[in-house]
């Protein structure tokens, strides 16, 4: 469902300008997103805990908006997305940030205590990438062997399971090695959505190897040659590569790139949320509405590319805007 | 003849070697004397070992090193600093496309090539900061000497030339870098950043702060008397007063920083990366810039200075992959000190009491392993504990009480950096605990008999004989309490400690010390920069830095407490009978 909601928003016009570009060329905010205009009368404080993956870029706005502002007082806590909906239920934070959408169970908790939902901000694009290390032969993967080799369910339909790399059709000396996986911890809300999107909910192999951070996994990958994993496209460094992932077995393979995810032609592209306890009938304090304009504005977008996640079209920026009651 | 001389030698030699075993080696215990001794060699060699690696990386961080030009055989030109090196086996296809003598040298070197990791930087331009390069694809490699190597405060550093230099709107000759009109200029444009800052931080700061004060007001007479009051009205008055008051002020001084704003974005530099393309940076978000293939010793080490003086001082920035971590210096002293406040009198009292005055029986006994078995419970547990009691029961306690106004944000109902201290108290109080008994008991107890039959009250011989010479021991407890607290990262994250927090626990707003504010911590810095960050290998050299840093502080808190134990020995070591 989040998948097609997201096709809908690739603008068709956005994509097709990206995709005369190249991976190499860097990525810039969509121009119809306006600048940021500091207000005035903005103070107090600001906490968010959630999630992991977006940890470093709540940091970023952080840093920016306290720019702006400097008596804000912000903290910041990422521990996983899973942490996000008690602390907001709780009241120990204002800003939930969380690479997944929130469960069913976890909007009730919520509209329990409050009698409303949450609200939700769509901050950045990213394409849950997956990695391998750097000499890795692998070219391409369909999502049908990336169930195959990290879940013992396989509901996607693969016939056997993959244990060596030579089972998903690698050849050469690393067809004999076997595959050694290495994922998220379970309250990370990109194992959630791994999960959801890769392995259509069916469970992972108890040998997959939790990793406690995104950068954990990556720095993983990056010193074992049989390695593959998934995380955020933004944590890449140069010693791991991205693999392109055909949505159906034999089909097309598309790279983790700004053009692919866009397009939705990458199949595990995803948006990263903000959740927000915001009451309807009440317009939001002018902190929290001051942050969420500069997430959305061009300024907080930048901070985006520069986390190495992709930034939101501006259709989908001024509709959230929209959303929480600001132009 | 011959093998008879032989032979007796032989026994001889037989008998006395014989002799020496039993004598020598069980006797003296020899082999014990080398298992010992070579268990203590080994540990010395494993620390020694290890902050040699830790001193090496850190202290080697912030050396300025050249950048090279790259020119590969397919024509791609990267430019930047060799971050390190690797051998590995190119697959057979990648093979197949080299050249062949590239191919007959890797076969020679049994399929092993060499390859070579640079950080480019530019990540503005490039979208990647640090690129592999295979040495046999390498046709040549350069260090020209017009490269500027750019620290800037967005975007990582940046690698190129000087392009062109604006100052005040117009072009300014040449792009010589130290030229005095440019030095000059860009001092200006720095005290003006600086000034921005200033009035930023400090004087909207409390502008901002009076109204917050004046709102918190308002609600508090709201929730106290109630919306027909008249303290509610009063209050509600004076907040729409110092509103439209404040509104003017605020004006002006947003106003004067766009002023200042407005002049530092004419003052710029132009930088071309090495593939041509360009960049504009203000001068006044240059943090450093230095030629690197250029630089004379003296300058060397004056970049190498100032990197660490910035790191020392400066606030973290990108996400704390770049700029100091003052805010993690003062947040770890501050959580020790006010630790060791909380356990230095808890845990000396508990002592005093056990060895002194309780009845040495079972119950002391129990007591007495309770306490021993609590230096086994792992911190984690100390954490949850800390979380659980101080930061929700007592802490939210404390602002139903007190913050009703502040309420549903909390205020010492969350992790902060006093229940992190205490918390923190908590988990060494054993250690402090069980020196100070063995201090109490190494004093003779003839002395207290002598000091008792000369008509002293128990009180006053603990106060005036016992305690002068248990203090030495006393102070040895307080140390490692101090050196286990210090380092201890794992029950902070529940209590306290945050990845960005630059708002310190001391600030020029009433009441000054903001003990419930979160805080950061080396111990954890250290974590986040190398486990959370987006680009771990950028900040890994980072780590070691802050683990030098880490290291330094507790040696030198724990060389301060020594000092002063070893004056209190001195004073007492003339007195003792």
């Amino acid at each position: 469902m989040h998948r097609s909601t997201f096709l809908k928003f690739a603008g068709a016009a956005l994509a097709t300008t990206l995709f005369a570009s190249t991976a190499a060329v860097a990525i810039d905010v969509d121009a119809a997103i306006p600048s940021y205009q500091k207000a005035s009368g903005v103070s107090g404080s600001i906490k968010s805990i959630g999630s992991d993956t977006l940890n470093n870029l709540m940091t970023l706005w952080a840093e920016g908006f306290s720019k702006e502002y400097p008596n804000v007082n912000i903290e910041i806590e990422g521990k996983g997305s899973g942490t996000a909906p008690p602390a907001l239920i709780a009241g120990t934070s204002q800003f939930g940030p969380m690479s997944r959408p929130m469960k069913a169970g976890e909007m009730d908790d919520f509209e329990r205590k409050y009698g409303y939902k949450p609200t939700p901000m769509r901050t950045a694009v990213d394409a849950l990438a997956v990695f391998v290390h750097k000499d890795s032969p692998v070219k391409c993967l369909s999502l049908a062997q990336l169930d195959a080799i990290f879940s013992k369910t396989r509901k996607r339909g693969a016939k056997a399971d993959a244990k060596t790399w030579g089972d998903v059709g690698v050849t050469g000396e690393m067809a004999a090695m076997p595959i050694s996986m290495y994922g998220r911890n379970s309250a990370s809300g990109t194992y959630g959505y791994f999960k959801e999107v890769a392995m259509e909910d069916g469970d992972y192999k108890d040998s997959v190897k939790e990793q406690p951070g995104s950068s954990a996994v990556v720095q993983s990958i990056a010193s074992d040659k049989g390695a593959i994993g998934y995380s955020g496209v933004g944590y890449k460094t140069a010693d791991v590569k991205t693999v392109p992932i055909s949505a159906k077995e034999g089909g097309t393979c598309y790279d983790a790139t700004s053009d692919n995810a866009y397009a939705g032609n990458y199949p595990i592209t995803r948006f990263l949320y903000v959740y927000l306890n915001k009451n309807p009938k009440q317009a939001l304090d002018p902190v929290r509405a001051e942050f969420i304009k500069f997430v959305l504005s061009k300024q907080g977008q930048q901070g985006v590319i520069k986390d190495g996640f992709f930034p939101v079209p501006a259709k989908v920026a001024l509709d959230d805007r929209k959303a929480f009651g600001l132009n | 003849m011959e093998i008879a001389a032989a032979v007796a030698s032989g026994a001889v030699a037989q008998n006395a070697r014989t002799y020496h075993r039993v004598t020598d080696l069980r006797a003296r215990g020899e082999p014990f004397t080398w298992v010992l001794g070579g268990a203590l060699c080994l540990g010395i060699v494993m620390i020694v070992g290890f902050l040699l690696l830790v001193l090496w990386n850190g202290f080697l961080t912030f050396v300025p090193r050249p950048v090279a030009v790259v020119t590969t055989t397919a024509g791609k030109v990267s430019a930047g600093e060799v971050a390190r090196t690797d051998t590995f086996r190119p697959a057979p296809d990648a093979l197949a496309k080299l050249a062949p003598d590239a191919q007959e040298k890797i076969k020679k070197a049994e399929g092993f090539a060499g390859r070579t990791l640079y950080r480019i930087g530019n990540f503005d331009l490039y979208s990647e900061d640090f690129r592999w390069i295979d040495d046999n694809e390498i046709k040549s490699t350069e260090y020209p000497k017009n490269i500027v190597y750019v620290e800037r405060q967005e975007w990582g550093p940046f690698i190129g030339t000087v392009k062109a230099i604006t100052l005040d709107g117009k072009p300014a000759e040449g792009t010589d870098f130290s030229a005095p009109a440019v030095a000059s200029a860009y001092s200006e444009a720095l005290a003006r950043g600086k000034r921005v800052r200033e009035i930023e931080r400090d004087e909207i700061g409390n502008v901002n702060h009076e109204v917050e004060r004046a709102r918190l007001a308002v609600r508090k007479a709201e929730l106290k008397s109630g919306r027909d009051s008249q303290a509610y009205k009063d209050a509600a008055a004076h907040f729409e007063q110092l509103s439209v008051d404040s509104r003017g002020e605020y004006e002006r001084l947003t106003a004067e920083v766009q002023r200042l704003r407005s002049i530092n974005d004419k003052f710029t530099v132009t930088f071309a990366e090495i593939g041509g393309r360009e960049k504009t940076v203000p001068m006044v978000n240059i943090v450093r810039a230095y030629m690197p293939n250029d630089l004379s010793f003296a300058q060397k080490v004056g970049v190498y200075f100032s990197r660490w003086g910035e790191f020392l001082i400066s606030e973290p920035r990108e996400a704390n992959t770049e700029g100091g971590v003052f805010p993690a210096i003062f947040g770890t002293l501050a959580m020790t000190l006010l630790m060791v406040i909380a356990v230095a009198p808890f845990g000396v009292m508990t002592a005093l009491y056990l060895r002194e005055y309780a009845k040495q029986g079972r119950l002391v006994a129990f007591v007495r392993i309770s306490v021993n078995n609590l230096a086994g419970v792992p911190s984690i547990v100390y954490g949850v504990f800390g979380l659980g009691f101080f930061a929700y029961v007592i802490g939210g306690s404390i602002d139903q009480l007190f913050y009703p106004e502040r309420l549903p944000n909390p205020t010492f109902g969350t992790g902060g950096l006093l229940w992190a201290s205490l918390t923190l108290a908590l988990l060494t109080v054993p250690v402090v605990i069980v020196a100070t008994e063995e201090a109490l008991a190494a004093v003779p107890r003839s002395m207290r008999e002598g000091s008792l039959a000369c008509g002293a009250s128990k009180w006053q011989t603990i106060r005036n004989i016992v305690m002068p010479r248990a203090l030495p021991g006393v102070m040895t407890g307080i140390i490692l309490a101090m050196a286990r607290g210090a380092g201890e990262v794992a029950p902070l994250m529940l209590v306290g400690v945050v990845k960005l927090a630059p708002e310190l626990p001391i600030d020029g707003h009433f009441p000054y010390v903001h003990l419930e504010r979160s805080f950061m911590h080396l111990g954890f810095h250290i974590f986040d920069v190398g486990f959370q960050s987006r680009n771990s290998e950028a900040g890994k050299p980072m780590v070691f830095v802050t683990t030098v840093l880490l290291i330094t502080l507790v040696a030198v808190m724990n060389a301060a407490a020594i000092i002063i134990r070893n004056r209190l020995k001195r004073r007492f070591v003339g007195s003792q009978f």
